[in-house]
């Protein structure tokens, strides 16, 4: 009797194992038709591969072209910058800007007129606009970069020019004392003034106070600024 | 065993003791398979898509042992040992089998589809023989 029993729960448990699988498969292929198929599931995935190699080819394509536009911005700035330095200095030597460095002072004032020297001809008493007109012409040859006289800066526009008893430069009227201001290499601008035979000394001739300084730091004020 | 006769007499209680055990054997099954698909059908847990496959081809080879049992118990050979190892022995290899040639990219399952069906087919030709015979 024992070896029947054994038997009839062998063969219940094999009928119902052979039940559950069958029912659990019945399930499994009934919700896989309602579902995706595994053929489309297949499709689906090769195609979702083909998508991501796809998704990282134009990954670095973007990072290249990245790459590329920060190399062509970074040339636009310094593009840019060369334009502004080149600008900066169009301006410097317009006179737009103001500027600063080595050059010299030059002071001309009148002759004094209590001197009692009667050979001074009254004409003479005044600084003629020749003189500056030359004193900047002798500057300019002698390598000066920027020129102002009484705070007006000298321009490729700029006058000298006489009008009575004062001097306009830069339509502004200037009296003396005369101070010229010139950036440039002062130990050449004040030996073309101060040669043998040079302006000083004719001016000095003339009778006009003549000052002559060297300075390591000047500040010329731009055009049309005080 | 006498299939025939025992269904003709079946009222009278004629049966020898083998026949009680036979019958009991078939009551039985009948009432686990009931009770497996009861299980199967309620319990919560889908089976995942992937692995219907191999259930598939492991549950045909679970048939195919049930019905060596049943061909075994006409010819008077049932031994409950050979039975269950056999089943259980034949669905794991023919899932094993389905696993394996997935694997490798060979549909193996088909070698298992088309050894199991042809016992199955089999077993159900000398079962319905000895069937009639009686």
């Amino acid at each position: 009797m024992p070896q029947k029993t054994s038997m009839y729960v062998s063969i219940m448990l094999v009928a119902a194992v052979l039940g559950l699988m069958l029912s659990v498969q019945f399930r499994a292929v009934n919700h896989a038709s309602n579902g995706i198929s595994i053929d489309r599931a297949q499709e689906l995935t090769v195609e979702l591969k083909q998508i991501n190699k796809e998704k990282e080819d134009l990954s670095i394509e973007i990072s290249d072209l990245t790459f590329k536009l920060n190399q062509i911005k970074q040339g636009q700035t310094e593009a840019i910058s060369a334009l502004q330095s080149e600008l900066n200095k169009v301006r410097m030597n317009a006179g737009l800007i103001t500027v600063s460095g080595p050059g010299i002072e030059l002071v001309l004032d009148k002759p004094d007129t209590n001197t009692g020297d009667t050979q001074i001809s009254p004409e003479l008493m005044i600084i003629q606009d020749e003189y500056l007109l030359s004193a900047l012409n002798e500057l300019w040859g002698a390598g000066a970069e920027a020129i102002s006289i009484n705070g007006q800066r000298i321009i490729a526009t700029t006058e000298v020019r006489q009008a009575g008893s004062f001097i306009n430069i830069n339509l502004n009227r200037v009296v003396p004392p005369y101070q010229i201001l010139a950036i440039g290499n002062p130990q050449e601008l004040m030996d073309t003034l101060g040669i043998t035979g040079g302006l000083q000394e004719y001016w000095r001739d003339l009778g006009i106070k003549v000052s002559l300084e060297k300075h390591d730091d000047l500040t010329l004020p731009a055009y049309g600024k005080k | 065993m006498r299939y025939f006769y025992f269904i003709q007499y079946f009222p009278s209680i004629k049966e020898t003791a083998g026949d009680v055990v036979m019958w009991m054997g078939i009551f039985l099954a009948l009432i686990g398979l009931g009770l497996g698909a009861l299980i199967g059908f309620y319990i919560p847990v889908a089976l995942p898509q992937d692995y219907a496959k191999y259930m598939s081809v492991a549950a045909l080879a679970a048939l195919d042992s049930v019905f060596g049992g049943i061909r075994a118990a006409f010819e008077d050979k049932f031994d409950k040992d050979i039975f269950v190892t056999g089943f259980f022995s034949n669905a794991l290899l023919a899932a094993g089998l389905t696993y394996i040639g997935d694997r490798l990219g060979i549909d193996l399952y088909l070698a298992a589809v088309v050894a199991f069906g042809v016992r199955l087919f089999q077993n159900l030709a000398i079962i319905r023989r000895y069937i009639l015979k009686n």
